[in-house]
């Protein structure tokens, strides 16, 4: 559904925001773009909505060209922006029903598809006022909704969480998680949020400097580094700390450092031999065990934490 | 419902339409001025100077070439205010030529500006301003007005879309929509400033728009005569209603080629 080839953007200036990327979404797939701001995930999600033009390489949503073919492009498809993009003077309604017209919906059948999605996202008693009076969360929902009203075949859905409070943002996580499978709707999200990912995506390409590092299921890249891992908290200088763990057959080129701390993914170790190693050795003021996360990939990827970097 | 009714163009003009009329300011400022030149400063000037009563509708047509590019100059803050707040990145995700997005809002700018027009004129006419048009004058007129209007939205288009900040748009418009109105026979013929400024004076779209206003309004070809030094006033009308029509044109090429630019990155 989505066909990515060794797309690329260069600004004015010569930053490269997109290194030609490839990658393919298949119909129905929950796709996630995940990275720091500055990765090009926005720039990506431009490029195909066709609001930024790459420099080089292709993109095709549903078989069209986002460059030849920009019109079909955009008719199979709707974005979520990163920010808030609504007529905030005009209510609800008007707004969904606006992108219905431009989308060419026909009009009786955008005013069913509007009243049943006024429902899904929860804005039955708002969808009359104007848009400026909704909190951020019931803007985002309402975008959310707006992007649908087209039955797009691809939804764009660029950071749609940043900037929300804890409770909204868990609401519209099972908003977006109930779009899963919806007429076999593609969805490309990107975020900087590794539960969102997590949560929402069936597949996830890490990006990192206009580059995609890895790529696999969430299941997928937290198994390159193993089933267990332990954060060991250093005392004193932590890429000794680690030389020394190598030495000993503890640590292996996948482990790594990130401050005081090192994180060493236990390859045929269990983790209790190797916390009583680390112990034995006196080096560590902490140790702990638990499960890879994405935030790990991301660092062994990049040797930087996506929170950070976010 | 019609095809027309269906169309982006007319969602779009819709869409312009609404929020337009949400901000009642946009439509009533631009009128005050223009108003209080036709009905308070012309009287005066008459009173004063002891000018005929023929220089009111002088004024009184004058005005409109200040009420245009006012209104046109509002209307482009509505696009400064998409890119910055509204819709404007929807806008270009859609499925409909970009160029639209700059006729819808035109199309609106056109329409209030008609109406305002309609307005200053009623107005005049009421405070016993006179006018004497024949239907051929009134078809110079609105060819006139229309194509000016058109013209100074394509300016506003690409003023809106080079400036950064409404602040930065606001600072530029006296010079785009109130300096060029002292110059082009407004308040006095061309031919009494210096001659250099007459000079400057035939190459303003507005000088041409306001002459061919006043031969079909008040058939007065004393303007057309002063930029063409022709003696055939339908000739004359005809090569002003051309300038003003190129005018139109370009400016609204460069506005859509400006505009989608500025959008896209």
């Amino acid at each position: 559904m989505i066909e990515v080839e060794k797309l690329r953007k260069v600004y004015a200036g010569g930053v490269e925001a997109v290194a030609g990327i490839d990658f393919e979404v298949a119909p129905g797939e929950v796709f996630a773009l995940l990275g720091p701001n500055g990765a090009g995930k926005s720039t990506m999600i431009g490029m195909l909505t066709t609001t930024v033009r790459p420099t080089g390489g292709t993109a095709r949503l549903a078989g069209f060209d986002v460059r030849t073919q920009q019109l079909a492009a955009r008719k199979v498809s709707s974005v979520v922006f990163q920010d808030s993009v609504v007529d905030r003077s005009l209510t609800g309604r008007r707004n969904l029903d606006l992108h219905g017209r431009l989308w060419g919906v026909e009009p009786g059948e955008a005013e069913r598809r509007i009243e049943k999605l006024v429902d899904a996202v929860g804005l039955r008693n708002l969808v009359d006022r104007p848009v400026g009076t909704y909190s951020g969360g019931e803007r985002r929902r309402l975008e959310i909704a707006r992007a649908l009203v087209s039955s797009p075949r691809v939804l764009f859905l660029d950071e749609p969480t940043v900037g929300l409070d804890p409770r909204i943002r868990a609401e519209l996580l099972d908003i977006l998680a109930g779009l899963r499978g919806r007429d076999e709707l593609t969805i490309l999200v990107t975020t900087h949020y590794l539960d969102e990912a997590e949560h929402l995506a069936d597949r996830v390409a890490i990006m990192h400097s206009g580059r995609i590092v890895a790529l696999d299921t969430p299941e997928g890249l937290r198994s390159g580094l193993g089933r267990e891992l332990v954060e060991v908290r250093v005392d004193g200088d932590p890429e000794r700390a680690l030389a020394t763990l190598r030495s000993r057959g503890i640590a292996r080129d996948d482990a790594f450092t990130v401050g005081s701390s090192l994180t060493v993914p236990l390859n045929g170790h269990t983790s209790s031999e190797a916390i009583a190693a680390i112990h034995e050795l006196g080096l560590a003021s902490a140790v702990s065990a638990r499960q890879p996360t994405l935030d790990d990939v991301y660092l062994h990827l990049t040797g930087g934490r996506l929170a950070d970097a976010a | 419902m019609t095809a027309l009714a269906l169309s982006p163009l007319a969602t779009l003009s819709r869409r312009r339409l609404q929020l337009t009329a949400r901000t009642p300011r946009e439509l009533l400022v631009p009128l005050l001025t223009p108003i209080m030149f036709a009905l308070v400063i012309a009287p005066a000037l008459k009173t004063a100077l002891h000018t005929p009563a023929s220089y009111e509708s002088y004024v009184a047509i004058g005005t409109i070439g200040l009420l245009i590019p006012l209104n046109t100059m509002f209307a482009g803050l509505g696009v400064i205010v998409d890119r910055e707040s509204g819709a404007q990145r929807e806008l270009l995700a859609a499925p409909v030529p970009r160029a639209l997005l700059i006729l819808g809002n035109l199309l609106v700018a056109l329409a209030i500006t008609g109406l305002q027009v309609g307005v200053l004129i009623a107005v005049a006419v009421a405070r016993g301003i006179d006018f004497h048009a024949s239907t051929t004058g009134v078809l110079w007129f609105l060819g006139a007005a229309a194509l000016f209007t058109v013209g100074m939205y394509g300016a506003a288009e690409v003023l809106a879309s080079r400036a950064p900040r409404q602040e930065e748009y606001i600072a530029r418009v006296p010079a785009i929509a109130i300096l060029p109105w002292f110059l082009a026979g407004a308040l006095f013929p061309i031919t009494a400033t210096p001659v250099g400024l007459t000079w400057v004076a035939r190459f303003l779209p507005l000088t041409h728009g306001l002459a061919l206003m006043r031969y079909g309004l008040i058939g007065d070809s004393s303007g057309l005569h002063n930029i063409w030094r022709m003696s055939s006033a339908p000739e004359m009308a005809a090569l002003s209603l051309g300038v003003v029509g190129l005018f139109a044109v370009l400016l609204t090429g460069v506005s859509v080629r400006v505009f989608t630019r500025a959008a896209l990155k």
